[in-house]
Parts: structure tokens; sequence; C-alpha cells
């Protein structure tokens, strides 16, 4: 087995006397699509805000790429090339769509510190590239607040992929979508990544979704990992069926 | 090209038919204008209300003030120095009070710089040996010709055309499309690889730097400084005058400050109840008008 892209070992988090993670180990392979599932209040966000950085966890080590990368701040591990989205919905609503990928570009080539040259030609060709990826090359130049929900997810996919990363997380990428649109948006993401060689980590509630491209699952419970494996092992276990995938049939 | 060719005959050609008062008043809106626009670069383009902005009004025409009073120098020489001090000071100043508010945001990023701000003031009130405390200083003039407002005007106009030329560089850059990022989404925009914080602290530096030179010209216009610069009324000022002419373009603040000097020069002469006027003015603006003067020109959507 290759050496793990992204590798969390006894994440902890506590807020006042709730125990949010109780010590989650997580190791993911290079090109993996591994979902985290749970009920709501399993932990799933307070997890991807404390291996971002967003949160200081209690204990535990993140190690990616074999760096260990514990407790750096997001812009910090954004330029060593995780990116991620957010559960809800995350773009810079009064700019327009080009210039939000556009911002990404420039901050990924350095040059947020830049003061003197026009911001508005520069990385506009890879914007366009990066906003035809995810299926948005028409809506360019409308202001991203008023795209459609499913229009700024793919924003925001874009806007994750103007960083180069080689890891990518999403936070309950189909969040608020429709079942078919779901599915639609999971394909695109799956697609994208397969192209540009990342791995990636998505939180989900659907398991259309989740057992549509999912290579692996892991299930999370009370802050803490109840089970882990393939789609297949996953939906055998008794005790995921119990918490989990009983309650949603 | 019009756009800019037209304004620059206008305000070349200005003095040249203004009385002397109206030149003096014309040097305060250039000021002014600055000073607005500064502000506006950390509340339009970084979404940061700043509470305190007077203090880097104030500290740059207290810098004016003791480099031409107190330090000693040729009178020449210390005039000569006097926008590149007032810059370097506010920009210190800015910087430390920068370190400590860019901390928070909102509400509490606002208390921050309105306590710094509050902190000068009394500064400036009781270290009487360097900033003459409740009295400012006074007396302060350019050299020579430039002591003529009409020339005055000339030499401050030269200093804000470049400032504003540099700020809208900013604005433009990558490091402004970086700040409005960061107004519309800072969590956002930190999983980019964007130091928030930093970004923040750049911003409010070079607005206060800005705003430092404003108050330098400013107090050379009109001979002194007082502890009443800083006080936190005065920060309240450059909140009008953005809000006034409009915070969502570059030039909306400039207007609204020039909008804001005429008035209070028209309203003060016909009565001293001039705060009350322009109150009623900001309400009906703020009501009618949300986009300012500025907005006046778009057209509805």
């Amino acid at each position: 087995m290759s050496e793990p892209i992204l590798r969390i070992e006894g994440l902890a988090k506590r807020f006042g006397g709730l125990e949010a993670l109780g010590g989650v180990n997580l190791s993911v392979a290079p090109g993996d699509f591994r979902a985290i599932i749970g009920p709501n209040g399993a932990g799933k966000s307070t997890f991807f805000n404390t291996m971002t950085g967003l949160l200081k966890p209690d204990a535990g080590r993140v190690v990616f790429e074999g760096r260990d990368v514990t407790g750096e701040p997001p812009h910090r591990l954004a330029r060593r090339g995780v990116a991620r989205t957010f559960q809800i919905t995350s773009v810079f609503a009064d700019l327009t769509a080009l210039e939000n990928v556009q911002v990404a570009l420039l901050a990924h080539a350095r040059m947020s510190w830049s003061v003197w040259p026009k911001a508005r030609p520069l990385h506009t060709a890879r914007a366009r590239e990066l906003l035809n990826l995810v299926g948005l090359g028409a809506g360019a130049d409308r202001r991203a607040g008023t795209l459609s929900h499913g229009d700024q997810k793919r924003l925001e996919l874009a806007i994750a992929l103007a960083g180069e990363p080689r890891l990518l997380l999403l936070d309950e990428p189909t969040a608020g979508m429709a079942a078919q649109e779901r599915l639609e948006s999971i394909r695109l993401v799956h697609r994208v990544a397969r192209e540009l060689g990342l791995s990636c980590v998505f939180t989900e509630h659907d398991m259309a979704v989740v057992f549509a491209v999912a290579t692996h699952i892991t299930v999370m419970h009370q802050g803490r990992v109840l089970a882990e494996g393939t789609p297949a092992e996953v939906r055998s276990r008794r005790e995921v069926q119990q918490v989990y995938l009983g309650e949603a049939a | 090209m019009t756009r800019i060719v037209i304004p620059a005959v206008i305000l070349l050609a200005l003095p040249l038919a203004l009385s002397q008062f109206w030149t003096f008043i014309a040097i305060e809106v250039l000021a002014f204008a600055l000073y607005a626009v500064s502000f506006n670069v950390l509340l339009g383009y970084g979404g940061m209300l700043s509470f305190g902005h007077a203090a880097f009004f104030g500290v740059g025409g207290y810098a004016a003030a003791i480099l031409l009073k107190k330090a000693g120098l040729p009178a020449g020489l210390a005039f000569a120095l006097v926008p590149f001090a007032a810059l370097l000071v506010s920009a210190l100043v800015a910087l430390v009070i920068g370190i400590f508010s860019v901390q928070r945001s909102g509400i509490y990023f606002a208390m921050l710089t309105f306590a710094f701000q509050m902190l000068l003031y009394t500064i400036a009130l009781k270290a009487t040996s360097v900033t003459g405390g409740d009295d400012g200083l006074t007396g302060l003039k350019p050299p020579g010709a430039l002591a003529q407002p009409i020339y005055y005007y000339y030499y401050a106009l030269a200093f804000v055309a470049a400032a504003l030329y540099f700020l809208h560089r900013l604005v433009s850059s990558p490091f402004g499309f970086t700040l409005r990022a960061l107004r519309a989404n800072a969590r956002r925009v930190q999983y980019v690889g964007v130091n928030v914080r930093a970004h923040q602290l750049a911003a409010f530096v070079a607005s206060g730097a800005f705003a430092g030179l404003a108050g330098a010209l400013f107090a050379l216009s009109t001979g002194n400084v007082f502890p009443g610069w800083l006080d936190w009324t005065a920060s309240a000022t450059p909140i009008v005058m953005a809000v006034l002419g409009g915070v969502h373009t570059f030039l909306g603040p400039a207007i609204g400050a020039a909008v804001y000097v005429v008035l209070e020069v028209f309203i003060s002469g016909h009565t001293e109840y001039w705060p009350l006027a322009m109150g009623m003015i900001i309400v009906a603006l703020v009501l009618l008008m949300p986009e300012g003067l500025s907005g006046l020109r778009r057209k509805p959507a």
C-alpha cells in the first residue's frame, strides 16, 4: 500500500463539556474517493473544520503527504495543496463568477500582495477554462450571488480547483439540491477529480450519492469512527445499519 | 480619456475662478476628498468599518505641525519633508493600531479603532510640551508664495491627485481584488491561500497613511491643529462623507466630501444649527439613495 496522502491520528476536539471529536483516525490513499457519513451531529463538519485548521484540535495529528500540518491555518494548508468547499455554499457574492476564480488563481500564483498591475486581465484564460470544466462557462460574467444554488456549488468547485490541489475536501457538496441534481453534481466532482488525479474526501447524507462514487466509506457517530471500508463492507455492517442506514430507510 | 481630462481641466482652472475664501474651501475639499477615499478603501473595498480614522488624519496633522514648529529644521526643508513624514508617521501608527484591531471584525474592530483614537486624543490633550495641549499648534505656514491659497491649492492638488492615483491602482490590483473577495467572504478567501489578517492589516496601513497625508495637507492650509481633530466625533466625518457620496465607487466618497464641505459652509453661514440640517440631509439620503450620490448615475435595475 502506498503512503497515504492524508493521515489523521486521534483527532480530538471538545466544546466545553461536549466531546465533538473523540479521537478520529482516517487514512486516505492517493486517488481515493472517500465518503464520510453519519447522522446529524456525528461531528462531520467539526472534523472538517479541525483538520483544516479553522478550529484548533485538542489532540491528534493531521499528516498531509507525509508532513505534519496539525493546526496550520487554512491559508497555509491551501498553499500546500489542500482545497475545501463548504456545506453552506461559500462564494464571493458581489464578484462575478470569473472574478471569483481569478481571486483564487491570483492567490495561488502568490500575487495577492501585488499592488501595481491591474488585476482584471490577469489569469482570465485559465479562469474561463476552469469555469468550462465545471460547466459554468456561460455564467462567467454574472455576479456569483445571482447564480442558482447548483451553479454556485459548481463555482465553488472551480474556486477550489484553481489552487491546483492534490486533495479536495468537500463538506456536503450536494446539500440543498434535488435528488437528480445531487447525483449529477457528485458525478461532476468525480469526473473532474479523476481527470486531474485528485484524492477526495466528502461528507454526504444521501446514500445514493455515496454509493455512486465512493471508493471507501467512513461512518462517524458521536464524534468517533464507527466503521470503515469499501461500500460493500460498510453496507453489510450491522451497527452501521442501526445508527445510520436503518434510520434513513 | 475625457473622464480624466475634463475633471483635470476643471480642477486646474478652478482657483482662477474662485475668490480667496473659496480657494481656501477648495483646498479643504481636496484634503477631505483624500481622507474620505482613503477611509473608504477600508470600508467599501475591505468591508472594515473603522470608527477611529480621525486618529490618522490627526496624527498626520500633528506630524506636520511638530515638524514645522518643533523639529528645528530650516523652514523650507521641514516643509518639503511634511508630506512624507505625515505618510510615514501615520503608517506606523496605523501599523500599531492595526495589529491589534484586525484581530477582530465587525463592531469589535470598530470599537478597537475607536479606543486607540481616544488614547491618541488624550495624548494630544495632555502632552502639552509637544502637542500644545488644549491650544493645539498654531501659526503653521508654508514658505514663500505657497502661503497664498492659490498656490497652495496647486500644491495640495498635486499630492491629492498622486495619492488618489496610487489608491486607485491599489484597489484595481490583485491586492484590491483580494480585498473585495475578503469583504464578500473572509472565511472562503482563507481557503484559497490568503492570509486574511495580513491583508487587512496592509489595507489598514495604506488607508491610515493617506488619511495622514490628508491631515497634513489640511493642517498647512488652516495653519493649526487641535486635539479636536482626534476627538471621536471627528471619526464620523469620513463615514458620513463616504456614505453621502457612495461607498461602492472609488470616487464616490470624494464627491461626498465636496458636498459635505460646501454644504457646511453654506448652512453654517445661516444658522449655528448646521449639524441639525446635515443630520436631516443624511437621513433623507440614506433612506432615499442608499447608494449615495454616485448611485444617481446608475440606472435602476
